[in-house]
Parts: C-alpha cells; sequence; structure tokens
C-alpha cells in the first residue's frame, strides 16, 4: 500500500521530458558512448523547438551556432546546385545535424529544412564547448564520435570537391 | 501590426511599468536570489526532477538552514544591533562636541576660513542621527517595507525558478526558424553572464562579510558582526563598497574610548589586506571569466549607473556594460564570419 504510494508521487515527481532526453541522446551517433549520467547532463542544455513542414531550419551561408537534434519528424539536408537542391540526407528521431558548427566558425555549409512536422532540440555552440571543458570523458567520446561522423561523409559525399588550381609544393615531403 | 497599434501597446506597457514600479526592487532582487539558486535545479533537472518539487525541497532546505542560522547567529547580531542603537545618542554627542570644538578652534586660528567653515553645531544628530534614521514611524515603515521584500522576493523567486525554463521554451518556439540561432546565442551569452557574475558577486560577499567579522573581531573592533556583514553586502558596489566598509568600521573605532589613531590603522590595514586577498585570489575564483572589461570601462559604467539610479545603478552597472559588450561582439562575429568565410571561394567542402 505504501510502496504504491511512494511510487505514485516518484511518477508524479519526475519530468517526463527530461526523462526521455537521456534514452533520445544515447541514439545520436555523436552522443553514442556516453554513460547515462552525462547524457542526462547534456540534455538539460538543450531547447526544444517545434518546426512546420517545410520549415527551413537554418540555410546554406548562415552563420553556424548551434547543433540539432531530430526528436519527431524528418529533417532534410540539402545543398544547392546549378541544377536545382540537391538533398544529401535524410533525417529521423535522434540523428543529429549542425554538428560542424561545433568545432568551426564557418557558416552553414548546406540547408536544413523539416521534411514532415518536426520537433528539434537545440544545443547552443558556447553551452555544449562549456560542458566539453568540464568533462574531459564528453570530450573523448563526442570527438572521437565527430571524427568518425566526418570520416563518413568525406568517404561517402560527392560534395568534397579539391581545389582545381592547387597551390605549389614547397620543400621536401617527409 | 499597424503603428497605432504598436503605439497603443508601448503606451499601455509603460502605464504598467509606471504603475507596477513599487514592484522593480522585489523582483530584482527576486532574480538575484533565482540566479544563485539556478545551478542546484540544473542538477535537479539533469536527474529528471519536476521543476516544482526540486524548487520546493529547495525552500525547505534553505528555511532549515536560515532557522539554524537565525539561532546561531540571530542572538548575536540583535544585541549588537540594540547595543549600537543604545549607544547611538551619546556617541553622536560626543562627536559632534569634538568637531565643535574643532571647527571653533579652526575659525578662531584662521579667521579667513570662517567663511567656508560650516555654520551651526550638532553635525552628526542632524545629519547622521535624525536623517539616518529618523522619526520611530519612519523606522516602523521601513521595518515594514523590509518585512514585505522579505515575503515578495522568495515568492517571486519561486516562480521564476519553476516557470522560467517553459516561458523561455514557449517564447522560442514562437520565434521565426530564421531567428532562433541567433536568439539563443545572444540569450544564452546574456543568461550565462549575469549567472555567473550575480553568483560570483555573492560568493565574493559572503567571503569578505566573514573575513571583515573575523578580522575585526581579532582586532578588537565593537559590532563585528554588523560591521562584518555590511562590508559582504557594500562589496557589491564596485570600488566605493570597500571604501564604505573601511569607513564605517573606521568611525566605530573613532567613536570608541580607548581604541585611538592606532585602532583606526589596524581596521585600514585590515581592510586593505582583505581588498589585495579579494582581488588576486577570491575574485579569480568567484567572479572570474564572467567579466571582462576594461578597468576604465569599468569605473566609467559605475559612476554613470550612480548618476542615473544611484546604489542600485551601480550595483547593475558591471553585468549591463558586460551584456552590451558581449552583444555587440556578438553582432561583429556575425558579420566578421559571413565576410571573412565565403563558401563559394572556399576550396574544400564537407556537408553541414
Amino acid at each position: 500500500m505504501f510502496e504504491r504510494y511512494v511510487q505514485r508521487w516518484l511518477a508524479w515527481a519526475a519530468d517526463p521530458e527530461q526523462a526521455l532526453r537521456a534514452p533520445l541522446l544515447a541514439r545520436s551517433p555523436l552522443f553514442s558512448g556516453l554513460p547515462r549520467r552525462l547524457l542526462a547532463r547534456l540534455g538539460t542544455r538543450f531547447l526544444e523547438k517545434s518546426y512546420n513542414q517545410d520549415e527551413i531550419v537554418f540555410q546554406e551561408g548562415d552563420p553556424g551556432r548551434a547543433l540539432f537534434v531530430v526528436v519527431e519528424g524528418t529533417v532534410e539536408i540539402t545543398q544547392a546546385t546549378p541544377k536545382g537542391e540537391y538533398v544529401l540526407r535524410t533525417l529521423g528521431p535522434g540523428d543529429a545535424f549542425g554538428e560542424i558548427a561545433l568545432i568551426d566558425n564557418f557558416p552553414r555549409s548546406a540547408s536544413a529544412r523539416a521534411a514532415s512536422l518536426a520537433r528539434l532540440l537545440i544545443l547552443y555552440k558556447t553551452d555544449f564547448d562549456a560542458l566539453m571543458d568540464g568533462n574531459s570523458q564528453i570530450t573523448n567520446v563526442v570527438m572521437r564520435n565527430l571524427a568518425h561522423l566526418l570520416a563518413v561523409y568525406a568517404r561517402r559525399t560527392p560534395a568534397v570537391v579539391t581545389d582545381a588550381n592547387p597551390a605549389p609544393k614547397t620543400g621536401n615531403p617527409p | 501590426m499597424r503603428p497605432v497599434w504598436l503605439l497603443l501597446t508601448c503606451a499601455a506597457i509603460a502605464v504598467l511599468a509606471w504603475l507596477g514600479r513599487g514592484l522593480v526592487l522585489p523582483v530584482f532582487l527576486a532574480i538575484v536570489f533565482a540566479y544563485v539558486l539556478s545551478p542546484i535545479l540544473v542538477w535537479a533537472d539533469a536527474l529528471a526532477i519536476r521543476r516544482s518539487v526540486a524548487v520546493g525541497a529547495l525552500y525547505a532546505v534553505l528555511i532549515s538552514v536560515l532557522i539554524v542560522g537565525g539561532v546561531l547567529l540571530g542572538p548575536g547580531i540583535v544585541s549588537e544591533t540594540a547595543s549600537l542603537m543604545d549607544r547611538l545618542p551619546a556617541l553622536a554627542q560626543r562627536s559632534d562636541r569634538g568637531l565643535d570644538a574643532v571647527v571653533r578652534e579652526l575659525a578662531e586660528s584662521a579667521p579667513a576660513l570662517r567663511r567656508l567653515l560650516p555654520e551651526g553645531e550638532g553635525w552628526v544628530q542632524r545629519y547622521v542621527i535624525n536623517r539616518g534614521f529618523g522619526q520611530s514611524e519612519d523606522l516602523f515603515e521601513q521595518m515594514g517595507h523590509a518585512f514585505l521584500l522579505a515575503i515578495l522576493v522568495p515568492f517571486f523567486a519561486f516562480f521564476l525558478l519553476r516557470d522560467m525554463p517553459r516561458i523561455i521554451a514557449r517564447a522560442m518556439d514562437r520565434l521565426p526558424p530564421q531567428h532562433v540561432e541567433t536568439s539563443l546565442a545572444v540569450w544564452r551569452e546574456i543568461n550565462g553572464v549575469i549567472g555567473r557574475y550575480v553568483r560570483g558577486v555573492v560568493l565574493d560577499g559572503l567571503v569578505v562579510g566573514t573575513l571583515a567579522t573575523v578580522g575585526l573581531w581579532a582586532a578588537r573592533v565593537p559590532y563585528p558582526l554588523l560591521l562584518g556583514a555590511f562590508a559582504g553586502l557594500a562589496n557589491v558596489v564596485p570600488f566605493f563598497g570597500p571604501l564604505l566598509s573601511v569607513a564605517a568600521a573606521g568611525l566605530m573605532v573613532v567613536l570608541t574610548p580607548g581604541q585611538g589613531l592606532a585602532g583606526v590603522g589596524r581596521v585600514a590595514v585590515l581592510f586593505l589586506i582583505i581588498k589585495v586577498l579579494d582581488d588576486t585570489v577570491i575574485q579569480p575564483f568567484t567572479i572570474g571569466r564572467s567579466v571582462h572589461l576594461h578597468p576604465a570601462l569599468l569605473l566609467g559604467s559605475v559612476v554613470v549607473g550612480n548618476h542615473a539610479l544611484g546604489v542600485l545603478g551601480m550595483i547593475i552597472a558591471v553585468p549591463a556594460a558586460t551584456l552590451l559588450q558581449e552583444t555587440v561582439r556578438l553582432l561583429l562575429e556575425h558579420r566578421r564570419v559571413l565576410a571573412r568565410h565565403d563558401l563559394r571561394r572556399s576550396s574544400e567542402r564537407l556537408i553541414v
């Protein structure tokens, strides 16, 4: 009897939104491998926002200041080409995008659009930096995941273009 | 929105702000209180505890701490205050007698100075005792205000702590998508700067207040608890706060028989040591990297704050100047990023 009341109270005292964030982030390739305790801490830094279908999340050339994680719905990553818009990736729940903004200050190199009604978690770059500065485990795991993701993109993406007129080499190769 | 409606809305907001001007101080103090407590609630968020439960539990703990603190420190502070209030008229009379004698002597020895010297007698009685403490009705009114603040500040802070994340989330949800990242950046930077500054200043004040209390007690200065508490509170005001603290302690030493100039020297050395410790050891740990203002800009902002809003202006001058600086930095960074890294010119590309 008493246990049942305690369980009901504990269920009421729990924040369902925060409770769902850690498992969702655990599914993301960028944060996989982080212990649940750190995922829960990471989850408190995110802000949630809804997007209507076809609403632009960000556009190519915008300054990148945040990382996005899909909670619900689908998001398309697109790039403008002379022949029209080219869909690079379609993302679903748990997928993260905009991760390059976390490591440099370059503008966005592609656009993101909600392909259906979507809910996204947004992490501001400085919050992410603060968390990384305060915890080396988060830094190690996320940087390893990020390097892995970048390697995957570099291998499979046709958008990697080398300079047509490279600068002349100087000095001897090692 | 049509210009007429915009004007009407602005006018309505201005009228409401004017009507609610009495709430500015309680709301300001509630914001400070909420910023001090917010890291504990972020920790509770990580444990997925409902905000209302976490804030309620935190308030229960705080009330318990206040009761224990009141039992331990309350009698000392009350007895020091009562003793000071009893002694004040006699102290004022004595200092007035000394001051009047000095003025008379100066006037007799240098008649040319007579025009510059203040006329009349009983300056401390008139300008410190009567103005500072006033009549008993004023005292009751001030006590009523303090009691109201003690109720309103935790009340507003409770709702700020409980509902602020939801309010921010709703505001962001209503923003057009193209403004989300910049708005989030500005909000996070402002929130971070204010939060770190407020928590740093409060912690700094606590440490300085404790050091001053212990130091004054060791130097046998009367009323160490009251003067230490004053030093901690005054420390919130940059530059002028520490000067006020040393002036108050020095005045107390001058008015106490048997302390003499040696006592004033001890107090000056004590506050100098505390100031050096504060600048070199305490502040780097408490306020640390939250404020990156040039010293000249810092002093200028305090002076401007004093002219605009008095003591409150001096307190909020530094965070306000820091906010302005951070906002300008963000906007300039925005422009720089767009100008410097034109993607069409870059030789290599990676997605997103």
